[in-house]
Order: structure tokens, then C-alpha cells, then sequence
């Protein structure tokens, strides 16, 4: 089967030892390795204000990751450790691959047509108008 | 094609039948500031043209992650802008409501602000 991609945010309390997210990141990153996933990207965005209360906070700790996985059950593995986490207060996951496919598929279609009508309006539309202001003036 | 749509509504409506009585002034344009003022002149202004703001700047993946791009498609209140406000083309529109849904799921957008 083909690899997905996943994006993987959660949210901790902003009161959590620096620490205890390392400890958290790395039982995650452990059930990652155990199910030959890949753990592309991880990124801890800090404490940041959220847009509005979530267990009567303001404020979290955001870590941000990227996986490529082939199956699942990885997902529902690491949703299950997030969610019984008591550091953690929120948590999202989200599909990314099929997504990114489309965006390629725009882009490249887009850099089709450019090479196929090169430039044509702004090269004529300028050389007429010298000419009419030399003959008004 | 996103550039032809919202021209022709609004070509129409500037040519509204019911204006067919005195069309004298108007093909002058609205900008002429004439000596008489605009006595009828409730409708004479100039509708600009709304764009795409992701069709120009290219963009095929709206990033939820990044809540300063989808703020100024989202009300005060937290509300999404309907497509007629933003001028966002139906296709980009519809990922862009995506976007902010899950912007809104993980506390980056709100759902409604809480005052």
C-alpha cells in the first residue's frame, strides 16, 4: 500500500515541564518506529494563546508533527496514548497526502499552460501609445 | 475564467432597464463631476473589481496551520465570509473553509468569540 501522510497537532497544558512533552514525544516516537512508520518533521511551536478556552486555559503548548505511515493503526495507536495523556488537552490529526497530490496535479497543469501561450499582451499594448502622444504632441 | 464571472452581473445590473429614461449622462461615466450634481445619481459608482486573492498569489494548498492567512477571510465573530464579501473563487472558497474549520478544531481560529 501506498504511504500517507499525516500532520499530527496537539496541545499541552502550558504549565508542563518542558521535560515531560521530551518523554511524551519520545513514547510516541517510539510506537512511530515500531510500526516502520517515518517521523518526517517535529516541531514544538511553544506556548501559544488559543483562539478559545479548552479545559479552562488560555494558553498551550503546541507540538506539531509530520508522519508517513502506511497503515492506520498507527494513528489510532498514538491518538489513544494523546488522549489518556494528562498533559495533553487537545489533539488533532489530519489526512494530508491526497491533498498534496491535488496541489501537484494544479501546479504542474498550471506550469503546462504557461509554456504553452508564452507572453502575448504586454509587448504590443506598449509600443502603440509613444506613438499616439508623438502625434498629439 | 475567475475574471469573467464577476464582471457580467455587474453589467447588467449597471445597465438596469429601468434607468432607460434619461441614459444621457451616464455613458460619460460616473467620475465626471458636472456643474449639475448628481440629481439620480444614487447608483453612480464604481463597483471594483473583487479577485481571487489565492489565484494570484498561485496558492493550491491553503495551510490551516496558519491562522494570519485565513484571519482576514473570517468575521469578527468568527464567522466564515461568504464568497460575494472576498471575491475568493467557488474552488479555493471551498478549501478555504476547510481550512478554517480545522484551524478551528485545534484552537488556532474561533469558533465564535467569546466576549
Amino acid at each position: 500500500m501506498e504511504d500517507r501522510l499525516y500532520d499530527l497537532i496537539f496541545i499541552c497544558r502550558p504549565d508542563t515541564p518542558e521535560a515531560e512533552i521530551d518523554k511524551l514525544i519520545a513514547t510516541l516516537q517510539h510506537s512511530v518506529d515500531e510500526k516502520q512508520a517515518k517521523l518526517e518533521k517535529i516541531e514544538k511551536w511553544g506556548v501559544r494563546r488559543l483562539a478559545y478556552r479548552v479545559h479552562k486555559l488560555r494558553d498551550g503548548f503546541f507540538v506539531y508533527m509530520l508522519l508517513r505511515s502506511s497503515h492506520g493503526e498507527l494513528l489510532k495507536e498514538l491518538e489513544r496514548r494523546l488522549h489518556v495523556s494528562d498533559a495533553v488537552i487537545k489533539y488533532l490529526t489530519i489526512r494530508l497526502d491526497e491533498e498534496i497530490k491535488r496541489q501537484q496535479k494544479l501546479s504542474k497543469r498550471r506550469e503546462r499552460r504557461a509554456a504553452r501561450r508564452p507572453r502575448k499582451t504586454a509587448t504590443p499594448a506598449a509600443t502603440p501609445a509613444p506613438e499616439q502622444a508623438a502625434a498629439n504632441g | 475564467m475567475p475574471d469573467e464571472t464577476p464582471s457580467a452581473p455587474q453589467q447588467q445590473t449597471s445597465s438596469a432597464p429601468r434607468h432607460a429614461g434619461p441614459s444621457g449622462p451616464r455613458p460619460s461615466g460616473p467620475g465626471g463631476a458636472r456643474p449639475g450634481g448628481p440629481r439620480r445619481g444614487k447608483r453612480n459608482f464604481v463597483r471594483k473589481k473583487k479577485v481571487c486573492r489565492f489565484c494570484v498569489e498561485k496558492i493550491d494548498l491553503i495551510d490551516y496551520k496558519k491562522p494570519e492567512i485565513l484571519q482576514p477571510f473570517v468575521q469578527e465573530r468568527g464567522k466564515i465570509l461568504p464568497r460575494r464579501m472576498t471575491g475568493t473563487c467557488a474552488r479555493h472558497q471551498r478549501w478555504l473553509t476547510v481550512a478554517i474549520k480545522r484551524a478551528q478544531n485545534i484552537a488556532l481560529l474561533p469558533f465564535a468569540s467569546e466576549i
